[in-house]
């Protein structure tokens, strides 16, 4: 005989198994995302939201606002510096990323074996990334000080010295690129290794058996699976790079943006024009451009690489 | 502050409190609740916050000791409290502290600050006159030199605390090694880089002016564009920056950079850290102001230093530039009033207590000039001997107070000096170009005058 209770949790069952497990796993998806979509609207959309607001407002920092409209984006196209900062952004990710790239695949592939030494070295190589940036902004700064710093030294040594590592504007940017290289590279190593590893051996074993050289080996198999990985070491270290998210804590304390705004980055100036001089509703309209170029880039990059996806058709 | 202004108040935290009390004693205030009245004795016992950069905790006992016992002897005086509240120098001078305190509302009740920043926080209207705490005699103690750029029309805004003069300071030790001695300080540009150019070695500079953009590079810039005779403006407020004595001060730092007599960058903490530069042997000369003398003395006891007033142009005439910090009351703090009271007490009174402080914070807290006449006797002897006597007798006569610019100028002056300095621009096409942007800024600037 079958009870009331018996026959509504039967109902209840049968309600919870019209669910497909494609919606069960969609669902279980989404929950899983929801805390970070949930932190991302809260700290990262809402306050980008309120600094397109801000970015037609003349704000001077002290309670005092008033609508301007469009001038804030008008006072940006005739300014030479933020042109300036610009350049120097688009100067600084062209340099870093290909960089990034060779130096973070490069170590991977040295490192890539399972041995005891080989985890010491990538221990070593990833060891930069655990130290404060501005550490290592001071330690660099003191190692390449015109005369006296060790590199500074040893260039000179060797007689190709006679430059400003940070002084010169022709050197400062290179400068901070390496800087900014030797910090990052162990992270991306780190990613590369993840990809090298998801590599099936049989790949190798066959090209090897077909007489395929190491050369051959990296650029017929290494290089096209490890795509995904590229794409995302690519597309991260370039948002990175416009963003400036390294570059202004090395940049802050290396050279403040000198000499002769030669480091100045666009994040650098946004700062400068908001805590410096307190225009708050010229920062947020710099911000804003800033990010609608980084959506811009991305999504050229993602349209040109198919967001790193394998092409099955070929 | 403009109607559109007022019309659309912003909210701020300290605002959302006040009115989330208001309205919650209202409501509860009918019942007669008593715990809202001991809240409300509670905020007017919360002590007023003074932000700076010495104490408690600064790096520089003197300093701490006596900023603590200014404070303390106020607080056993007067019933409204204040608490001292230490930011680094980093985050001070140009740094984000202060900006977004005040940008969300919360700034500090009295912090200090340099004339560099004066137009900044008086055009925000943020500063409290302080005129009405200080009595006649005080404010004639104050040389007009030292005290016109805080004030706005006839009302004082800020009270210095100090006259810090720039001059140069040399190293015996490398001037022994060099051959020279102190009958070979220079007097002139063109002696200055050629002794600079004898004290440069492969491991050391000659001379050192500062090179990282900032208020601070421009300020020790400006003896150099003064004694030639420029100005960055007219009387009537245009620009006078495209002139010969701009040119010929631009290019005397870019001749010092391309001689390799000086550094293009420098070490430690910025221009004005001796220690990090002159003491470690980095530079045998640097341009830097009375300041250095305490710096010195704490930590470099043994460095042998010597002091020379900065050198002239052939067809100039002596003139320094005299920086310095004052004591400024926020005007939209919690207890205004009581701030600005606690300025002139300390500062700018005409009582013993007052003007002691001052002598003894010049003298013994940290090596400075007095701002104020009857400190400058109270110091004494103090002021007669030594390098601080030096400074008082030689390098202090010819000082001109630190201009108070907008950030606006401030970042064009700024430009043109980089540009020349370390980016081998032409100087005279830089002040033309940097004379033109000073024009169209100048053109349409309204706020206090700029000095």
């Amino acid at each position: 005989m079958t009870t009331i209770a018996e026959t509504a949790a039967r109902r209840r069952h049968a309600g919870r198994t019209r669910l497909s497990a494609k919606h069960r796993e969609w669902i279980a998806g989404y929950l899983f995302v929801l805390p970070d979509a949930l932190g991302l609207l809260v700290f990262l959309g809402v306050p980008m939201a309120l600094s397109l607001v801000l970015s037609v407002f003349e704000v001077n920092g002290f309670g005092g606002y008033s609508f301007v409209g469009a001038k804030n984006y008008l006072r940006m196209w005739n300014d030479p510096l933020f042109w300036k900062g610009a350049r120097v952004t688009a100067l600084y990710a062209i340099m870093l990323v290909p960089l990034l790239y060779v130096c973070g695949l490069g170590l991977a592939l040295l490192v890539q074996r399972t041995d005891r030494f080989n985890a010491v070295m990538r221990s070593m190589f990833f060891a930069p990334h655990m130290v404060s940036l501005v550490v290592v902004a001071l330690v660099w700064q003191f190692m390449v000080v015109d005369k006296i710093g060790v590199i500074s030294r040893l260039t000179a040594a060797l007689d190709i010295g006679g430059f400003s590592f940070l002084g010169d504007p022709n050197f400062a940017l290179i400068t901070i690129v390496l800087v900014s290289v030797w910090f990052l590279m162990g992270f991306y190593m780190l990613i590369f290794l993840g990809g090298l590893q998801d590599i099936p051996r049989q790949y190798y074993e066959a090209a090897m058996i077909d007489g395929a050289g190491a050369i051959a080996r990296f650029w017929f198999i290494t290089l096209p699976l490890l795509k995904p990985t590229s794409f995302f070491v690519v597309m991260v270290s370039m948002v990175a790079a416009v963003a400036g998210a390294q570059a202004f804590d090395i940049i802050y304390v290396m050279t403040k943006g000198g000499p002769a705004n030669a480091t100045s980055v666009l994040i650098v100036y946004i700062y400068q024009q908001a805590f410096g001089f307190g225009a708050f509703g010229y920062a947020a309209a710099m911000a804003s451009i800033l990010v609608v170029a980084l959506m811009l880039v991305t999504a050229v990059f993602f349209a040109l690489t198919r967001g790193g996806r394998f092409n099955h058709e070929q | 502050m403009s109607d559109k202004e007022k019309a659309f108040p912003t909210l701020t935290r300290r605002g959302l409190l006040k009115g989330g009390a208001a309205v919650a004693g209202g409501i509860v205030g009918l019942g007669g609740f008593p715990y809202i009245n001991r809240l409300a004795v509670r905020a007017q016992e919360t002590p007023l916050k003074f932000w700076q950069f010495y104490a408690p905790g600064g790096p520089v006992a003197s300093q701490v000791e006596w900023f603590e016992k200014t404070v303390a002897d106020w607080n056993d005086s007067h019933p409204q409290k204040i608490e001292l509240e230490f930011i680094p120098n980093s985050e001070y001078i140009s740094g984000p502290k202060l900006a977004t305190a005040f940008a969300s509302g919360e700034g500090p009740d009295i912090f200090i600050i340099s004339p560099g920043d004066f137009l900044r926080y008086y055009n925000g209207g943020v500063l409290k006159d302080l005129t009405p705490f200080i009595d006649e005699a005080a404010k004639a103690d104050f040389p007009e030199s030292v005290i016109a750029n805080r004030m706005v029309d006839g009302k004082i805004f800020g009270i210095p605390m100090e006259v810090e003069p720039m001059a140069m300071y040399y190293s015996v030790k490398a001037f022994e090694e060099a051959g020279l001695n102190e009958n070979d300080v220079p007097k002139t540009w063109e002696a200055l880089l050629e002794v600079a150019k004898k004290l440069t070695t492969p491991e050391r500079f000659g001379v050192m002016f500062e090179t990282q953009p900032g208020y601070y590079q421009n300020f020790t810039w400006y003896p150099f564009l003064w004694q030639g005779g420029g100005e960055f403006q007219t009387p009537e407020g245009k620009s006078s920056f495209d002139s010969p004595a701009t040119v010929q001060a631009l290019k005397f730092w870019q001749d010092a950079i391309n001689s390799g007599a000086a550094p293009r960058q420098i070490m430690g903490a910025g221009g004005h850290d001796t220690i990090a530069n002159l003491a470690s042997g980095y530079v045998a000369m640097q341009n830097v102001g009375i300041w250095g003398i305490s710096q010195l003395q704490s930590n470099a006891k043994d460095f042998q230093y010597g002091v020379f007033r900065l050198p002239t142009p052939s067809n100039g005439k002596y003139v320094t530039v005299g920086g310095g910090w004052a004591f400024v009351a926020n005007a939209k703090g919690r207890n205004s009033d009581a701030a600005g009271e606690f300025c002139a007490w300390a500062l700018a009174s005409m009582d013993q207590g007052s003007v002691d402080r001052v002598a003894t914070w010049c003298t013994k807290g940290k090596s400075d000039m007095p701002p104020r006449n009857s400190a400058l006797k109270a110091g004494g002897g103090a002021f007669s001997t030594g390098m601080i006597g030096k400074f008082a007798e030689e390098i202090h006569p010819g000082t001109r107070a630190e201009p108070r610019v907008p950030p606006e100028v401030y970042k064009i002056i700024s430009d043109a000096i980089q540009q020349t300095q370390l980016g081998g621009a032409d100087p005279q096409a830089t002040a033309t170009s940097a004379s033109q942007q000073l024009d169209a800024f100048l053109s349409s600037y309204q706020g206090a005058p700029i000095l």
